[in-house]
Formats: C-alpha cells, structure tokens, sequence
C-alpha cells in the first residue's frame, strides 16, 4: 500500500508544535507497535486535534506495512507475529478495516461533523420531529380565542391589547415548541343571524373553522385568552393523552357540583366511553376556557346541535354562561352526550388563580406552584379582578415573555 | 470428454465453495422465515380467538326490523286495536319481523305535559332497548293499514339499489319550497333515516330509522325537553322540521322517499299531495288526521281497507 501523503513537518516557526509527531515517530521504530495504540496519550496536552489524527493514522500505517496486520491471504495459515493472539483475529481484521486511513478520516470527520450538528442543531432537530407527523405534533391544534368580543360591548384599551397579545405569544411559543398547529380565532361579537348575538357559542363554529382548515388533525384544544400555560415542557401527548384512561374519569357522580342530574333515559351501557370531548369541572361545574375536542363523528353532531335558535329563545337570558351551561342542559338531557365526554381533574389543563371559585385554597381548583401545574385560567379576571396584573404575576412564575416589562407596557 | 479451453483453476473451487455457503444460508433464512411465519400467524390466531369483539352475541331468531306502533288506549276502540295489531302482526309473520305495540299511557310520565303525539319517540327508544340487535325500526302511525302483505320491507324499500333509486335529492325539505334542501351527495349507505313530507310537512307517521349512534342522537335532539315545552303548532312534527333545516348532522343522514312508497294518504285526508293518494298496490295507507277531525271517523275509513287486507291475507 503506498503513502497518499506524507506526514507533515513540525512548525515550530507558526507558533504551533506538533509534540505527538514526534514521539510517534520514535515510537514506531520501535518493535512494539501494541504501545503505539494504547498510547493516545502521547498526544500532548497541546497536540492539534486534526494532527493527531493525521498522526494516528500514519502510525497505522507503519503498523500495517510492519506487517502486525493480517492480509486476507494470511488468514487461516497462522503465520503472522505476535501469535498469542490467536482469540483476537477476527475482531482484528474488523479493526483493520475500520482503521484504514481514508475509512478513519472520514469517520473522524463525520463524529466530529454530527457531535457539533447535535449540539448546535439539536433543538431544530427536534422541532423537526415534532412537527412531522412520527413527531405527532401535527395531530394538535390550539385554539386561541381572542379578541373577545372585540371592543364591541365595551372600549378595548391597552390594557386588554397587552393581554391579547402576552396570552397569544405564550400559545405560539408552547405551539412551536411542540410542533402543534395555533390557530388564534375572532371572538367579536357579532350578529350570527338577524337578532342573536353569538356570546359564546361561536366557539362551535370556531371550532369547525379549525377542523376543516386542519384536515389532519385529530386533537383541538380551546384555550381562553386569560390563560397562561405555565409549564410549556409538557407535550399534550406526555401529560394527557398518553395517560388519559388513568387520569380522567366518565362518571359525573365522581365530581358533580353543578348537580347534574341522571339522564331522563338511558341506553345500553357502552364498555368504554370513547373520549370525544375533555373538560374539567370548577366548584361551579363545566368549565370550557380550556377543552379538548376530537374530530369525530360524535365532535360534529355536538357542535352542531350546541346552538339552536329554539333553545336560545328560551334560555338565553337564563344561561349566564351561555355556551357553557347550554353544554351543561345538553349533558343532562340528551344521554347520547354521555357517550363522549370524560372529565380531567382541574388541575391538570385548568388551574384557577385565587379570586376564582375561593381564595386559593382548595388544593382541587387552585394553581399549586410546587406541583407545576401545567395551565392557569384566570376565569372571571374580568369582572371584579385584574386580568393584566394576574397575567403578570403568573407569566413571572413560568414561562416569560422576552422582556416583560416592554410587553406589558 | 476433452475441452477445449481448460477450466480456469483457482476460480472454480472458490466458486463453489462460495455458492456452497450461500446455499447453507439461503436454507437457514428459509428454516427462519418459515418459523417466524408459524409463529405470527399463530399469534394472530390466538389474539384472533381471544379478542372479544369478534364473538358477536346476537341471539337466534334476532328480526332486522321491529315495527312500532304507539297506540292510544284512551282513545281507541278495542275492535280498532284488535284490527291494527292483527294487520302488523299477519305482516310480521310473512317476513320475520318482530312488533312492538306501546301505549301512550306508558310514557306519560316522561312527557311532561306535552302533547300525547310526542310518545313515538321513548317508545322508539323503548324499543330499541328491547332489542338491541336489531337494525330496523319501522314506526307506523296506528291509523294506518299496511296494505301488500308480501312486499318485504327490504325488497320494498331499504335494498341498498332500491332505496338509491327512491332518495329524492336536492329537494325542498319542507313543501313547498323550504330554502334548505336534501343533500345531493347522498348514497344509500349514509341514511339511517327514510321519511316521506306530504303537502305540509316531513311526516312523521311513517318512517324508517335504523339503530345505532345516529338514532340514539336524534332521538335526543328530538325529544330535547325544550322543544316539548315550545308549543310548536303541531309538536313533534314541527319540531322535526326544525331539527331537520337547522342541523346539517341530520339531514346527512335522511333520505327523503317519494310520499307513496310508505305513506299514502286516504282521499279524505288533509294536506294530501298530488302524487300522495292511496292507489291499488300502495304499501300502506293512511288515514292521516281522521283522529282529530270530528267529522271523520277511524273506525270507518278503516273498514273497507281492513277487509280487503283480509282478503288479500287469506287467498294467499
């Protein structure tokens, strides 16, 4: 086999010295190559690492014109040196493979080439993944409503704006992160037909909205604008959906404290509740400023039927919470709605602050900073509470916004 | 034998010595893949055998259609409920179908005051908890006569061929000319409901539903306590109207059928469509709305038909 290249010159001159070309050099008239190998260590503390891989290489060179190696004719003859090492023969001529200059080289390049890839690339490695669909982050879609009722039944002043935009850029950088879709929707008030307003049922055809512009998604998730995701390193996938059957429950009478009723029927038992819909209950009962709903056959049938002028007629001025307790009448009455809902202890996609439903000492409602609770609802912030300054206090204790201060401002 | 080229030496033996080999591995892959076959498929046969959702427990002597008929004993004469149960029931014989006759009194509790016409649909439900492996429910008003004893309901109407060539799409869904109209796209695969509309209204006196999440949706919606308590003119026959122009989920899955194939009205009913009076060879007759007019009388319009079923029954 002959030389591609010769070994370089030291440069003392440059300012920098090669001490491992030396030493290998006088290493390899030696008759013991063996210490040629289990000596890196020669290799100064100064050693370049390009030239001592260059050095290494051509210290296996020697090796292999020294004949250590074993030509492929040798193998099975038992004529080379250092016989007691008969065990070691084939791992050998696999080393011997693997050691040859160019096959060295490169694969030197290569690990150097991907340990600095891993390192400086490895985040958008990730995102990658998890934006494909092995990644499963396109199966998630967030859903964002914002502008909520759109200055129309009261000023929006830059307090609301701060809000809006804060709430939104915490949902873009939980979305990015995962790989999830975000959709941020227009809740402003408008009139769907000639003489309703939409209040709160908009939040259906949002939702619809969502489901056709994302064909591929399976999981949509509602988030409020007064929400805060606190702890953005849980993936949907870790914290609910792989552990759903554990943590939720379908049976009312778990946790009942709007006194939902039996139904007025009921239908054969079915085994196991498919889980179309994913809310958690406050001390008041349903609570939709943070929901899952899944592309069903069941998910269409709800969000159609979730508002109908009839039943608005009727109970527009009764229901405060509109959609919500539209939800509630529905889960009452209709048992076919059973059939698809399962219930999440609050905590686990909808923290409340104290203010909401007590003064934050019910270890089922309240946000609990110890336990990294994963979402906070500032629900009803708007009425008698500061919806900025809990935003504020809570976007301090988890993720933050680049520069709060400006933010806020 | 000489050749005239020796054989290449060196060459040969390393060859064969090679394909040797390759045959010994070639033999172990095949020795390999035939055992992980073996065991896969075994595996699937088991999991096959052991997975519960393929024993289906559907009982013997199971009929795909129950057909329902609510009856009023308050308001009907024995010899009136004598002669609609002897009509479904010689029906049923012909054809393997099971009856299931409610009255209204059963349901009273579950009504809350609404009107009584209300109690088709717990007693569809009803119904359908008692047979729950059935796939048809046939409701029937009780003034009506089934009138060919040997048209099947299948062959008659919910064939897969048969019924493609009865939906009539893209129609009003609400005579005269309602702006939402049935869908066009429609194959008989998506209906799990076939109703006729008379010169009035989609009518609820005759229809097909089948079993399943779709029925057990609908029914809910329907019979939803707020639409009870609306006073819709005409209850549940407005509010199905309703449901079906509001709720794009249910008109995806209902197919309207011309008004003769299941529901043609006798001369004296009112709001009789053109193409909806009773003719010789109908399947069924109504006698639509001689309950509630003072002037008509059930009893009557019933007896000329009742007799020429009885006829038709017994030359058979």
């Amino acid at each position: 086999m002959s030389r591609s290249r010769s070994p370089s010159p030291a440069r003392s001159k440059a300012g920098w010295s090669t001490p491992s070309l030396t030493s290998l050099a006088s290493q390899s008239d030696t008759s013991s190559p063996n210490s040629g190998i289990s000596t890196p260590s020669s290799v100064g503390s100064s050693g370049i690492s390009w030239e001592t891989a260059r050095a290494k290489s051509d210290e296996t060179e020697k090796l292999e014109s020294e004949g250590f190696y074993l030509d492929k004719d040798d193998v099975g003859r038992g004529k080379y040196k250092g016989s007691s090492r008969r065990l070691g023969r084939q791992p050998l001529g696999f080393l011997r493979k693997l050691l040859r200059r160019r096959t060295l080289r490169v694969l030197t390049t290569l690990l150097i080439l991907g340990t600095i890839g891993l390192l400086f690339f490895w985040t958008s490695v990730a995102d990658s993944y998890r934006r494909s669909l092995l990644g499963g982050g396109p199966k998630f879609v967030v859903i964002v409503g914002s502008n909520t009722e759109g200055g129309v039944m009261a000023l929006k002043g830059a307090r609301e704006w701060s809000i809006e935009r804060n709430s939104i850029w915490n949902k873009q950088q939980y979305a990015k992160r995962w790989g999830y879709e975000l959709e941020v929707v227009n809740m402003m008030a408008q009139k769907r037909y000639s003489h309703e307003w939409r209040e709160g049922w908009e939040k259906a055809d949002l939702i619809r909205n969502a489901m056709d512009k994302y064909p591929d998604a399976e999981w949509f998730w509602w988030l409020d604008l007064n929400t805060w995701i606190m702890e953005s390193s849980y993936s949907l996938q870790d914290h609910i959906f792989s552990r759903l059957d554990a943590i939720s429950y379908t049976d009312i009478s778990t946790y009942n404290p709007a006194n939902i009723g039996p139904p007025p029927f009921s239908y054969p038992p079915v085994k196991k509740p498919a889980a179309d819909l994913i809310l958690s209950q406050d001390c008041g009962g349903f609570n939709l400023g943070s929901f899952f709903i899944r592309r069903s056959a069941w998910a269409g049938r709800l969000l159609d039927v979730w508002w109908d002028p009839v039943v608005y007629e009727q109970k527009h001025t009764e229901w405060e919470h509109n959609e919500q307790d539209a939800l509630e009448y529905l889960y009452e009455k209709h048992p076919w709605i059973r059939n698809g809902v399962a219930f999440l202890p609050q905590r686990f996609i909808n923290s409340f602050p104290p203010g909401a439903c007590g003064d934050g000492e019910d270890p089922k409602i309240h946000y609990q900073e110890d336990d990294h609770d994963f979402v906070v609802n500032m629900a009803g912030c708007q009425f008698d509470r500061d919806c900025l300054s809990e935003m504020k206090r809570f976007s301090g204790q988890g993720t933050q916004p680049p520069s709060s201060e400006a933010l806020y401002e | 034998m000489q050749f005239a080229l020796p054989p290449r030496g060196g060459t040969l033996p390393l060859h064969s010595g090679r394909s040797r080999l390759s045959y010994q591995r070639r033999r172990q892959f095949k020795v390999a893949a035939v055992l992980g076959l073996a065991v896969i498929s075994l595996f699937l046969i088991f999991s096959y055998f052991r997975s519960p959702s393929i024993i289906s427990p559907i009982p013997a002597g199971t009929s795909g259609i129950i057909i329902v008929t609510v009856l009023d004993r308050a308001a009907l004469s024995e010899k009136y409920i004598h002669r609609i149960k002897k009509n479904r029931e010689d029906y049923a014989k012909q054809h393997g179908y099971t009856n299931f006759f409610a009255d209204v009194s059963d349901y009273e509790s579950t009504l809350d005051n609404a009107p009584r016409s209300w109690a088709m649909i717990p007693a569809l439900r009803h119904a359908m908890t008692l047979h729950p492996h059935s796939a048809y429910f046939y409701h029937l008003s009780p003034h009506a006569l089934i009138m060919e004893p040997f048209k099947s309901l299948e062959s008659h109407l919910l064939d897969k061929n048969r019924l493609e060539s009865l939906m009539l799409k893209n129609v009003p869904v609400m005579p005269p000319n309602s702006v939402v109209k049935t869908f066009s796209h429609l194959t008989s695969k998506d209906i799990e409901l076939v109703i006729t509309i008379d010169d009035a209204d989609l009518n609820t006196g005759s229809f097909v539903i089948r079993q399943g999440d779709f029925a057990n949706f609908f029914l809910d919606v329907w019979f939803d306590p707020l639409y009870r308590n609306y006073n819709f003119v005409k209850a549940e026959t407005h509010a199905l109207g309703h449901i079906v122009q509001w709720h794009p989920t249910v008109l995806a899955r209902l197919a309207l059928v011309p008004q003769r194939t299941i529901n043609a009205y006798s001369k004296d009913s009112p709001g009789v469509s053109a193409d909806g009076i009773y003719r010789n060879g109908d399947f069924v007759i109504r006698f639509h709305g001689c309950e509630s007019d003072p002037v008509r009388s059930c009893d009557k319009e019933m007896e000329l038909y009742y007799d020429l079923w009885e006829k038709k029954v017994d030359d058979e």
